[in-house]
This record gives C-alpha cells, sequence and structure tokens, in this order.
C-alpha cells in the first residue's frame, strides 16, 4: 500500500534502514575489542541470531506458527554433541549430521503438522518441542539426561580450533552473516515471494498457483535448519549442553527477540538477539529476572507494537492500515 | 506386568489424574466458549492453586478447607487480573490469534519465573487431604485422596451445569458462546463476560491443581504439561464442549496411566503429547466433534 503522507525523504529512510546494521557491527565491533566475557555474551547473541533467523522466515515471511523451533535446536546441538564426543567425529560432519537429521525430522513432522491451523497448529508445535525436550531428559544413555555431554570439542575444521573469545567471535559474524544474506537472498527468490504471499493470504497465494502446502513445508524445513545450525553452534561454543537449553524459555526468548528486532525484516533477527542478550550485561542484578522481563517485554510489544519495536519507526506507514481491517 | 490386580491398580490411579486433567480441559472450554480465546496461561493456574495452597498450609498454619477455598479465590482474582492486563487490551485492538496465543504463552512463562524468584525451585506437596488407610476392593487398594478426587469433580461439574442451566450470569455466557454480535445486541456485557469466564476457569485450573497435588507434588514448572494435558482432554472431547473435555481427560488419564506401567513413569509426558499429536493428526475434532 502506498501512503502519500510521506514524511520522512527518502534519504533520510534509507539512513534509517541502515540504522539496525550499524548498532549491530557498534555491538561486535565493542565484542571484538573487549574481549574476554563481552565476547562470549556477544558470541551467544549471535548463536540466538541465527536460531532467530530461522524463527523469521517460518513466522515473519510466512505468517505460520511455531512454537517447537527448540525442538529441531535441540536434535542439531544434542547429534553434534554426542557424534563429536562418544563416537570422536570430527566437529564440522557433526553437526552437518545434525542439521540433516533436524531437517529430516522437520519432514516427518511438518507433513502431518502443517495441515493442522490456528490453536490446533500452535498446541502441536509447542508438543513437539516439550515432547523433544522430555526425550533429552529421560534417554539418558545418550543424553546423560540433566547431567548434560560435557566436554564437547570447540568449533574448527580438522586439526585446527577456533579456541581464543576473539577468533570464535569472528568465525560467528561470518555465519551471522551468511545467515543474514541467504535469508536476504530466500526473501528476493522465486520461493521467498512465495512465502510473502503466503504470509499475506493464504487463499490469494493459492489463487495465485501456489502451491500452499508445499510452501509451507519448504518453509518449515528451512527455518528447522537454521534452528538446528543454531542448536550445534550452542553446544560448540558452550562445551557443554543439558536439556534446559532447549526448554521452553528458547521459544520466549527467540519470540522476544524477533519482535524487539522486528518481525519480517531481514536485519530484526540480528540486532533484537544483540538487544536482548545484551539487557543482562547493562542492568546489573537482571540475570534473575530474565525470563521474567522477557516475558513481561513480550506481553508489552505484542499489546502496543505488534509488527515488532521496528514497526514504530516507519508510524506514517503502519497508520492507514487500520482502515483495511 | 500382565497380573490384573498391577494393571485395576494403574487404571485406578489413571482415573484420578484423567479427572484433574478433565478440570483443566474445561477450563479450557469456558474461556473459549465465552471469547474464541485459547488460554495457553492455563497451566499457570493449575500450579498457582497447589502452590498457594501448600504455602497457606505449610508456612502460615491456615487449616486444609480455608486454604484451598482461600487459593481458588485468589486464583480466580489472578485470572481476571490477566484478562485485564494481557488479555483485554490486545482483545481491544483486535490481535491475531496468534498473538494472543504468543501472549498468554509469555504470561505463562511470567507467572512461572516469578513463582521461581518467589519460593524457590523445590518441588512441593500437600498431605492427603484425610489420613486414613486405603480402601481395598478386592486387592486393590483405593485411596482415600482418589475419592476426594471423584467427588470433588463431580460436584464442580454439578455446580457448573447449574450455573450455566440457571444463573443470569450461566445463561449469558451461553449466549456469548452461541453468538457474540447476537449476544451484544440483546445487552449482555460481553467483555464482562470475558473476565468472568477467566475467572471461573481459573478457579477450575486452582481446584484441580489443588486436588492432584497431593498424589503428586507441586513445582513452579508443573504447568505447562498440565495444561497441554487439559488441552489434550478439550481436543479428544471436541473443543468447546464442557463435558467431553471431562470424558477427554478421564480418557487421557488412563491412556497416561497405561503408559506409566508400561514404559515407565517418566515417559508420562511424552505418552500424553504423543496422544495429543495422534488425535490432532487423525481426529482433530475429537470423538464427540467440535462444537463449533
Amino acid at each position: 500500500m502506498k501512503t502519500l503522507r510521506s514524511t520522512t525523504s527518502p534519504d533520510w529512510r534509507s539512513a534509517l534502514r541502515l540504522l539496525p546494521w550499524g548498532l549491530s557491527a557498534l555491538f561486535v565491533g565493542y565484542g571484538f575489542v573487549a574481549g574476554g566475557y563481552p565476547a562470549t555474551v556477544i558470541g551467544f547473541a549471535l548463536v540466538y541470531a541465527v536460531f532467530v533467523t530461522g524463527l523469521n522466515l517460518f513466522m515473519g515471511y510466512t505468517n505460520q506458527v511455531s512454537f517447537g523451533q527448540n525442538a529441531f535446536a535441540a536434535v542439531g546441538g544434542y547429534m553434534s554433541a554426542v557424534l563429536t564426543t562418544t563416537y570422536q567425529w570430527p566437529v564440522v560432519p557433526a553437526m552437518g549430521a545434525g542439521v540433516a537429521a533436524a531437517v529430516l525430522l522437520a519432514l516427518v513432522i511438518g507433513y502431518p503438522t502443517l495441515r493442522l491451523k490456528g490453536h490446533y497448529l500452535a498446541m502441536g508445535t509447542l508438543a513437539i518441542g516439550l515432547i523433544t525436550y522430555e526425550i533429552a531428559v529421560e534417554w539418558q544413555s545418550v543424553t546423560q539426561g540433566y547431567l548434560g555431554i560435557s566436554g564437547i570439542p570447540p568449533l574448527g575444521v580438522g586439526s585446527y580450533e577456533v579456541t581464543s573469545d576473539r577468533g570464535q567471535l569472528a568465525l560467528l559474524v561470518a555465519i551471522v552473516l551468511a545467515s543474514t544474506f541467504i535469508s536476504a537472498r530466500i526473501r528476493d527468490s522465486r520461493m521467498g515471494r512465495a512465502f510473502l504471499a503466503l504470509g499475506a493470504s493464504e487463499n490469494g497465494a493459492m489463487a495465485l498457483g501456489v502451491d500452499v502446502a508445499r510452501t509451507k513445508l519448504l518453509a518449515f524445513l528451512v527455518s528447522a535448519a537454521f534452528a538446528a545450525l543454531a542448536g550445534c553452534l550452542f553446544v560448540h561454543v558452550v562445551g557443554y549442553v543439558s536439556p534446559e537449553v532447549f526448554g521452553l524459555h528458547m521459544v520466549i526468548l527467540g519470540f522476544t527477540m524477533l519482535y524487539v528486532g522486528g518481525v519480517g525484516s531481514v536485519a530484526g533477527p540480528l540486532v533484537g538477539a544483540l538487544i536482548v542478550s545484551l539487557m543482562p550485561e547493562v542492568f546489573r542484578g537482571f540475570k534473575d529476572y530474565q525470563d521474567l522481563a522477557y516475558g513481561a517485554a513480550l506481553i508489552v510489544i505484542l499489546i502496543y507494537a505488534p509488527r515488532g519495536l521496528a514497526s514504530l519507526f516507519d508510524r506514517a506507514k503502519a497508520r492507514p492500515r487500520s482502515a483495511d481491517l | 506386568m500382565a497380573d490384573p490386580t498391577y494393571i485395576a491398580q494403574v487404571l485406578v490411579s489413571g482415573l484420578g489424574t484423567g479427572c484433574i486433567y478433565g478440570l483443566i480441559g474445561i477450563g479450557f472450554c469456558v474461556i473459549y466458549n465465552a471469547s474464541g480465546i485459547v488460554n495457553f496461561a492455563q497451566g499457570a493456574f493449575v500450579m498457582l492453586g497447589g502452590m498457594l495452597t501448600q504455602l497457606l498450609l505449610m508456612r502460615y498454619g491456615v487449616p486444609l478447607l480455608p486454604a484451598a477455598a482461600v487459593a481458588i479465590v485468589v486464583v480466580a482474582a489472578m485470572g481476571m487480573l490477566l484478562e485485564r492486563l494481557v488479555v483485554r487490551p490486545l482483545w481491544d485492538r483486535n490481535a491475531t490469534m496468534f498473538v494472543m496465543i504468543l501472549a498468554t504463552l509469555a504470561a505463562q512463562i511470567v507467572v512461572e519465573r516469578a513463582t521461581l524468584l518467589a519460593v524457590g525451585d523445590q518441588p512441593r506437596t500437600l498431605p492427603v487431604f484425610t489420613d486414613v488407610p486405603p480402601l481395598m476392593l478386592g486387592r486393590v487398594a483405593i485411596s482415600v485422596q482418589l475419592l476426594w478426587i471423584l467427588g470433588a469433580s463431580a460436584l464442580v461439574i454439578a455446580a457448573l451445569t447449574a450455573f450455566f442451566r440457571y444463573t443470569l450470569a450461566g445463561k449469558a455466557m451461553r449466549a456469548c458462546s452461541i453468538d457474540r454480535e447476537a449476544a451484544a445486541l440483546q445487552g449482555i456485557p460481553v467483555k464482562r463476560m470475558l473476565a468472568l469466564s477467566f475467572a471461573l476457569s481459573a478457579a477450575l485450573g486452582a481446584t484441580a491443581g489443588i486436588l492432584i497435588t497431593p498424589t503428586q507434588y507441586t513445582a513452579f514448572n508443573v504447568g505447562v504439561p498440565f495444561a497441554i494435558s487439559g488441552f489434550i482432554a478439550a481436543i479428544v472431547g471436541g473443543f468447546g464442549r464442557p463435558l467431553g473435555a471431562f470424558l477427554g481427560g478421564l480418557l487421557l488419564g488412563l491412556v497416561q496411566a497405561g503408559a506409566i506401567a508400561a514404559l515407565g513413569s517418566g515417559l508420562k509426558n511424552v505418552a500424553a503429547l504423543s496422544m495429543l499429536l495422534v488425535f490432532l493428526f487423525l481426529r482433530p475434532g475429537g470423538i464427540l466433534g467440535a462444537a463449533k
């Protein structure tokens, strides 16, 4: 929809579009300069950025609901962790296997699940996430239950291991940039246009010749792959994994990041992940209240800025929307 | 394992948890019928019911019955608070269903974390309501707590039925569930019905939580599995049918008890969730068919 009431001049707007990137570069740059603990925090944020990128694809582009993305992160993470520790696999093939396993699972689950709609889809995906969590707790011979698996090797290729904070950060930046690039490319591709069409109106997309079932499944698989990649990165960056890592709070945290950064935008997941991850560092004593605050913040955002905080920037564009409801 | 006494024992215990799931399932239906909303924070009420009663009893020495009554009233008030702070603002802004689900789920997390901060992560339990040895039916032991659960469930269902059939508020809520716009045109305050449905549903959840705590335990994170079990009960019975939800709860309780007997208690949630998926994939309308 075009609006004639555009008060922002074009170059100001393009500058605004660069703002999230500049902000992200600033945060990451600080991590590099400071090293040590700040670098670790930024590293976590980047891992989450990959997760949220997947969430954004499925939710922001295709407008579908999945509360079970943590399942794929768990499958990817645990697969990679078990293969590298128990079976002594090198890191890269183990991660590849983790992502492949998660995508395969998404295919098996997605086929029946994505036929569901509304509350059923939401509860179904939530159940998948919880089943995975419970299995991670109970299948002790493989996952060692609550104890978790420790001694997971760091990221690296062959005999070269990335062990320094800054090295790890650099690698994660490269991976996040690649993910974001892929996300942007998907958005502008034929497939991405199908995603967006589906997101705008399922019937409309169907009328335009989009194979709705296949497109939904495709979006689900891609987002599962991102989630699994994030899970793999997490276990290798931290060197330890336990079921709590992939609990329900991961889903809420992911959604909070997505809503802070902006739903459906390319840069949103990265900015959101960085801002939300830095919150506990900025406010002292915030750590205990972390999940509480994220949940509360998410509710407030959902009420007052349902397309995410970023949408507050283009108020002028958002205004006329109320007329077409 | 094939010992018939053991199987009977397992089924009897399944009946108890089944009633609980049924009550939670009815809670889902009450809100859904009044508003079309599925409240994903339903589990928080269950957890709070058990937790508050436990706190009143253990920390402040309030006798059980008043403690339970106070807990139910407080949780009902919290249900209204949830409606006022989270649901109503979204409702007024015509939020999409997805946003409503996400917001109530976030509310669930907020309640969970606040409870964790307030009372810690230790599992807590309540004493059984009446401390007498179990009744023996042949060689099958029937705990008195089970009788409490069955009796209280029957009482709650009778009271609900009377409420919906004979009181003005109950009739108004039924009108809302048939057609909200028509109900509004008849002068029924639809928003107040929404608040009332949250209070009622919260009270139901709290009751369920109090009844089940003596046989299991309560902790800050028991809510979500209970909510999902209640949701399964509601789906199995056909969403929006309170009585169906109760029967669905009983069925789920029995299936789950069977799964515990066959596979071990660790997998009880996995069994319940798998049953949800089976129903979602094969028969989302439930056994009786959805209300709408």
